[in-house]
């Protein structure tokens, strides 16, 4: 691990993922994460507001012009109303990743008293039978419908976000008009990832194979989004996406910020993201002791990345031609199931394995 | 300059898709560009036979619905193409 100094270009921190909760509320089978169950009786560490107040004042002197909330599940935080009074006051751009169970519509006139809000909630089936099943709590179903529909009440349109497996996605048009009559403004479908919880579904054959996964989306991106007035958005990497969904949304197709972002968790560390929970070795510092220009400014595996990416990619993220767009499309993924920065990230790979990966965006 | 005839870089390979749009991918940079129909339209007759009013017009031939306007795209696509060494513009012999 070695790097050259004058050759790395200065890269502002435009943006901060908090991951406020060690727990959660919900048991999500396929979380990528895997947090504690949070109960009354077995309350979990969260991010304390200071600290959180200390990172957005040095932040912001290092490019910081938004952040998101996420989890665990943010809006678990006791303290989620003094915080975001603070994203409120700083004028931060504000996205939040919830499960929308706790979204009152007081927390959802706040979040949306915020600059240019984003809110997206997690749905993974049309019933409670199904959403249940998935997420593990009798009854938050209807509790996720009732926090979008205060989301909506507050001004704001939502995104509704399923993670598709094979128990729910027969249920994927219904999602979309249940996102419809609800108010939501957009649906993105999310692939289980083999990390965390994750792992267990694909190990059990629970998820859809690779060559379903590449069907599914281009159904997704041709057929269902002309029967709606909804945005649709497939998560899977920009090499499988037609050029007309890339261009249209001026390029960016949903991609990972990396080189602008870092990661804050629970207890305050800095991470490359999450990922942080459950990979030590991507913790570069706690903000209780360590300057965060510096951390960003000198941790080796910032730098790393600053200077490799996407040339030192291997495998067929090498050798496709989208690499500066998509970088990897999830460093933090690749490195969490390979030890290796520069692992391709695995969908692509096993598309290719499985001839699946477009010819037209490949070297040669 | 407008009526010179224009040729694309050989050494840029152009990758259509399913849908009609297009990759433009040089392989010296590893640069990829998306096109949308109408510029593969226009990549296509990047041969050294045609200046830019001849691709316009070609296109007005073909297509329907092509926009009053569709000339400033043209010019401005083919700016780009030859800022990016994608394109140029052919020598004639005196």
């Amino acid at each position: 691990m070695s790097c050259d100094e004058k050759k790395i270009p200065e890269y502002p921190l435009t943006q901060i993922y908090f991951y406020l909760t060690e727990g959660c509320n919900l048991k999500c089978r396929h979380c990528w994460l895997a947090p504690k169950y949070h109960s009354a009786e077995n309350p979990l560490p969260v991010l304390k507001p200071e600290l959180f107040q200390r990172i957005i004042r040095q932040a912001k002197a290092m490019g910081l012009s938004g952040l998101k909330l996420t989890g665990g599940e943010p809006l678990l935080h006791p303290q989620i109303h003094e915080l975001l009074e603070t994203v409120r006051a700083e004028e931060l751009r504000l996205t939040v990743e919830t499960n929308g169970v706790l979204c009152t519509s007081e927390l959802a006139k706040q979040i949306a008293g915020c600059k240019n809000p984003f809110v997206s909630v997690s749905i993974d089936g049309a019933d409670a039978d199904t959403h249940e099943w998935v997420r593990g709590v009798k009854g938050c179903f209807e509790a996720a419908k009732e926090g979008i529909r205060n989301l909506v009440k507050a001004g704001l349109k939502p995104q509704m976000i399923m993670s598709v497996m094979k128990h729910n996605e027969d249920q994927i048009t219904d999602v979309v008009k249940m996102a419809e009559s609800l108010g939501c403004a957009s649906v993105k479908f999310n692939i289980v990832q083999p990390t965390a919880r994750g792992t267990a579904l694909h190990e059990n054959g629970q998820v859809l194979s690779i060559q379903e996964l590449v069907e599914l989306g281009k159904w997704v991106e041709h057929t269902l989004s002309a029967k709606t007035k909804l945005s649709l958005q497939y998560s899977h990497p920009p090499a499988f996406k037609p050029l007309s969904k890339i261009c249209r949304n001026g390029g960016g197709c949903g991609i990972c910020g990396i080189l602008g972002i870092i990661g804050v968790l629970p207890d305050g560390s800095f991470a490359l993201c999450g990922i942080g929970e459950t990979v030590p070795e991507l913790i570069f510092g706690n903000a209780a002791t360590d300057p965060l220009e510096e951390v960003w400014n000198k941790t080796l595996v910032l730098k790393e990345l600053r200077q490799g990416l996407p040339e030192n990619l291997g495998g067929i993220c090498k050798e496709c031609i989208m690499k500066k767009v998509c970088l990897g499309n999830c460093i933090a993924m690749n490195y969490a199931g390979s030890k290796n920065l520069w692992a391709p990230f695995w969908y692509c790979e096993e598309a290719r394995k499985a001839g699946l990966f477009p010819a037209s965006r490949v070297r040669s | 300059m407008e009526n010179e005839k224009l040729i694309a870089n050989p050494t840029i390979v152009l990758r259509e898709e399913f849908d009609d749009w297009a990759v433009l991918f040089d392989p010296d940079t590893g640069n990829a560009y998306g096109m949308n129909p109408v510029s593969v339209f226009v990549w296509k007759h990047l041969d050294g036979n045609h200046a830019l009013e001849d691709i316009e017009k070609k296109l007005r031939a073909e297509c329907k619905n092509v926009p009053d306007d569709a000339g400033v795209f043209i010019k401005e696509f083919i700016a780009d193409l030859v800022a990016k060494g994608l394109a140029g513009h052919k020598f004639q012999n005196a």
